[in-house]
């Protein structure tokens, strides 16, 4: 009884692990592609020549919400060189505050669905490339991430993008697995 | 640059043709090469360019995918390069150097990296292109495509051989038809300059024919004349001695009237026959001058039967047929009837034992128009056909020596051609012989009765001659004549003088030799006409080239040697013409 029973508490410890681990080793490698995709993205966007960033400026990767990259992004934007200039990461806790003003790029995860709809819309006022993440809700933004027969992809809004003034390379929407024009 | 051309153009020229043509073939064949070779490589180079394009092209359209790491796109992108049949296969490498995607045609496994893709040698053509992000290299791009396929290629360069091959037949078919040409041309070179010098040999030949028959004819001429003067001399001889002998006996003193008149009617005879001899000879030389008149033959021959029959004797019948038909002919008077007569007489000759003689006449068509035929035909011992080749050379005869000149069918013939017309001689050895005299009809008027009063006498009219003549003794006489004759006489030495003297006074009438050193005595006559037109000229000669060339332009001539009677007639009838003439003018 004991070595079944054993057996059992192992084999449900052991299922236990595994269901709980294989999201988490995903969720990581997931994670770390998506945080080497956002800055990448900068460089197959043109933005109005209002909003392109003056000599010595960076653009600026803002990560407004919940941050579920950490110092990976950091790091690929640290590598990340666009014409010359740099790519900063900010992180913001929502969209409030003024500087949200100066995002390029902007990846936006509320609380829930709500939260995020509602700081898409505020972003909408600016031309701003908006990402989400299907992982984090529905709420879609210009370029939401989705994961397909397990690897990273991602949906493109053009018309929203062409919409509030920001230009997506074909090359670009080449890669995504579908496009809204 | 000419220069250089025309050299070049000469030093062609002067190679054979077949070594040029050899060198033209293999110019045309090295062109045909050089055009195969270089169409080769520049479709290599094309090819090669246009991989790298394609290349290129890849690796820029899948910039995002790489850098994404979205080797599912890159895949895609690189399918699509499968629709080009000639590429081979497409291999994507990262950053890394790892192939993240591609494919290749011929199903083999692919090469996994760069390095060692690199390291291998594809058989086609293979292009590399960077997969640039910015500036950055974040992977790279190997495109290897076939090139064209060797038998389309061979098919194409197969078609210019072939038109660089048949271009070298065409230069060598030229080259040989060329050297053909060439060599036919210089056979027959060689065989024109054979012609040439058998030309020149031909026309030597004949050259020294020419001089060889010069030679032959000159010596007949010599011949010819020997006879010729040797049968003047015999008849001269004769005449000279019947004149000179007379003269002799004249000289004798206490001669009786009747002799002395004898004697001087034989110098007149003779000197009459003297002329007739040299007459008849120039006759034969056709430098005569003849005085043709209108003749009806008919009626001058009825008038000289008479004269036959004397001539002939009784032992000759004469008989006549005088056609209707025969027209008017244009002859001298004279002459014709010394040809008939001179024919008459041959015949009689030829009859030694009598016969008859018949004269005919008839109007026959010769090529040259309609003529009259006077035909004498005799009955006597005919001629063979050696003897009326010869009959019509001068002095040649058949009868004995001193019995004829051997001048007159000469005489005849002289006159006859002379006329205008021809003489043709039919004869039978044994049967006898017909002459027939051809003079060509004349479309002038028949000629006017002459009209005489019977009451008028002719009068000799007398006048101021002036008389030119150079030779002095023939002068001198001519003036004693004229003088005996009533005229008042004015002698002139030359046309010059005698041109100064008409202009010093009037003359009645001109009467000048025709030969003279300086001006001519037609020259002469053409002036005097120019001065007074109305001054009868009478011209004067023995023998005149100028008159028996052009005539005497109308002028009375009087024939050396005259008689008295003679020269007063002619000085007569100019007389009484320019006597007439003036009435008609007043």
């Amino acid at each position: 009884m004991a070595p079944r029973l054993f057996q059992a508490a192992f084999g449900a410890l052991a299922a236990a692990w595994l269901l709980a681990a294989a999201p988490a080793v995903a969720q990581a490698s997931e994670q770390a592609v998506k945080a080497a995709f956002i800055p990448k993205f900068t460089r197959y966007v043109e933005f109005p020549p209002a909003m392109q960033p003056g000599t010595g400026q960076p653009y600026y990767l803002c990560i407004i919400g919940r941050d579920p990259f950490g110092q990976q992004i950091d790091r690929a934007a640290a590598s990340e060189t666009v014409d010359g200039h740099a790519v900063a990461v900010r992180r913001f806790a929502d969209t409030s505050p003024a500087a949200v003003a100066g995002c390029h790029i902007a990846f936006v995860a509320g609380a829930d669905d709500r939260a995020t709809v509602a700081m898409l819309i505020t972003l909408r006022r600016q031309p701003t490339l908006t990402i989400t993440d299907a992982r984090s809700g529905k709420a879609r933004g210009m370029i939401h991430f989705a994961l397909v027969e397990g690897r990273v992809r991602f949906n493109i809004d053009n018309m929203d993008a062409a919409q509030r003034g920001v230009g997506i390379s074909s090359r670009l929407l080449a890669l995504a697995v579908q496009v809204k024009q | 640059m000419k220069r250089i051309v025309a050299r070049t153009a000469g030093w062609f020229r002067n190679l054979p043709s077949a070594i040029t043509a050899a060198l033209v073939v293999a110019v045309v064949l090295a062109a045909g090469t050089a055009i195969i070779l270089q169409s080769e490589a520049s479709y290599r180079e094309q090819k090669s360019e246009e991989t790298q394009v394609q290349a290129g092209i890849l690796a820029a359209s899948i910039v995002a995918a790489v850098d994404f790491g979205d080797a599912a796109a890159a895949q895609e992108a690189a399918e699509a390069m499968r629709v080009n049949r000639q590429v081979r296969g497409v291999s994507i490498y990262d950053r890394d150097g790892n192939r993240i995607a591609g494919f290749r045609r011929d199903g083999r496994t692919p090469l996994p990296t760069l390095a060692a893709s690199r390291a291998f040698v594809s058989p086609g053509i293979v292009a590399e292109a960077p997969i640039l992000r910015g500036r950055q290299q974040i992977g790279t791009v190997r495109l290897g495509t076939d090139r064209q396929p060797l038998d389309t290629r061979v098919g194409r360069y197969a078609v210019i051989g072939l038109l660089v091959l048949m271009a070298a037949l065409l230069v060598t078919v030229l080259g040989v038809a060329q050297a053909m040409l060439r060599r036919a041309n210089r056979e027959l070179e060689a065989r024109a300059a054979a012609l040439g010098a058998a030309n020149t040999e031909l026309n030597h030949q004949i050259d020294e024919r020419a001089k060889a028959e010069e030679q032959l004819r000159q010596a007949q001429k010599m011949q010819a004349l020997g006879q010729l003067t040797g049968g003047i001399a015999h008849d001269f001889n004769n005449l000279l001695t019947v004149i000179q002998g007379s003269a002799d006996m004249l000289r004798r003193p206490n001669l009786k009237e009747d002799r002395r008149t004898r004697f001087a009617e034989a110098i007149v005879e003779a000197s009459g026959r003297a002329a007739a001899l040299t007459g008849q000879l120039l006759a034969f030389a056709r430098r005569q001058p003849l005085q043709p008149e209108v003749i009806d033959v008919n009626a001058m021959i009825r008038g000289m039967t008479d004269l036959l029959d004397r001539t002939l004797g009784e032992r000759f019948a004469i008989h006549t047929d005088l056609s209707n038909e025969t027209c008017l002919v244009e002859a001298d008077r004279a002459q014709l009837a010394s040809a008939v007569l001179n024919i008459a007489v041959n015949a009689r000759d030829a009859m030694p034992d009598g016969g008859t003689l018949s004269i005919a006449t008839q109007r026959v068509h010769e090529e040259t128009g309609y003529m009259v035929a006077i035909c004498v035909t005799d009955t006597g011992t005919g001629m063979d056909a050696e003897t009326i080749a010869r009959a019509m050379e001068p002095f040649f005869t058949t009868k004995a020596a001193g019995k004829g000149t051997g001048l007159g069918l000469s005489q005849v013939y002289g006159f006859a051609s002379q006329s205008g017309g021809d003489l043709r001689i039919d004869s039978v050895a044994g049967e006898g012989t017909t002459v027939h005299i051809l003079l060509p009809c004349s479309d002038a008027a028949p000629p006017a009765a002459i009209e005489q009063s019977p009451g008028e006498t002719r009068a000799a009219r007398i006048g101021a001659v002036l008389m030119v003549e150079d030779n002095e003794e023939v002068g001198e006489f001519a003036e004693a004549l004229l003088r005996e004759l009533g005229h008042a006489v004015t002698r002139a030495r030359s046309g010059a003088e005698a041109l100064e003297a008409a202009a010093e006074r009037p003359f009645d009438v001109v009467l000048t030799d025709v030969v003279m050193p300086g001006m001519s005595g037609i020259e002469l006559a053409d002036q005097l006409h120019l001065l007074q037109p109305t001054l009868p000229v009478v011209l004067t000669t023995g023998y005149s080239d100028e008159i028996a060339s052009f005539g005497a332009g109308g002028r009375p001539v009087l024939l050396k040697p005259y008689r008295l009677e003679a020269l007063a007639k002619v000085l007569d009838d100019a007389l009484a013409g320019a006597n007439n003439e003036k009435a008609r003018e007043t």
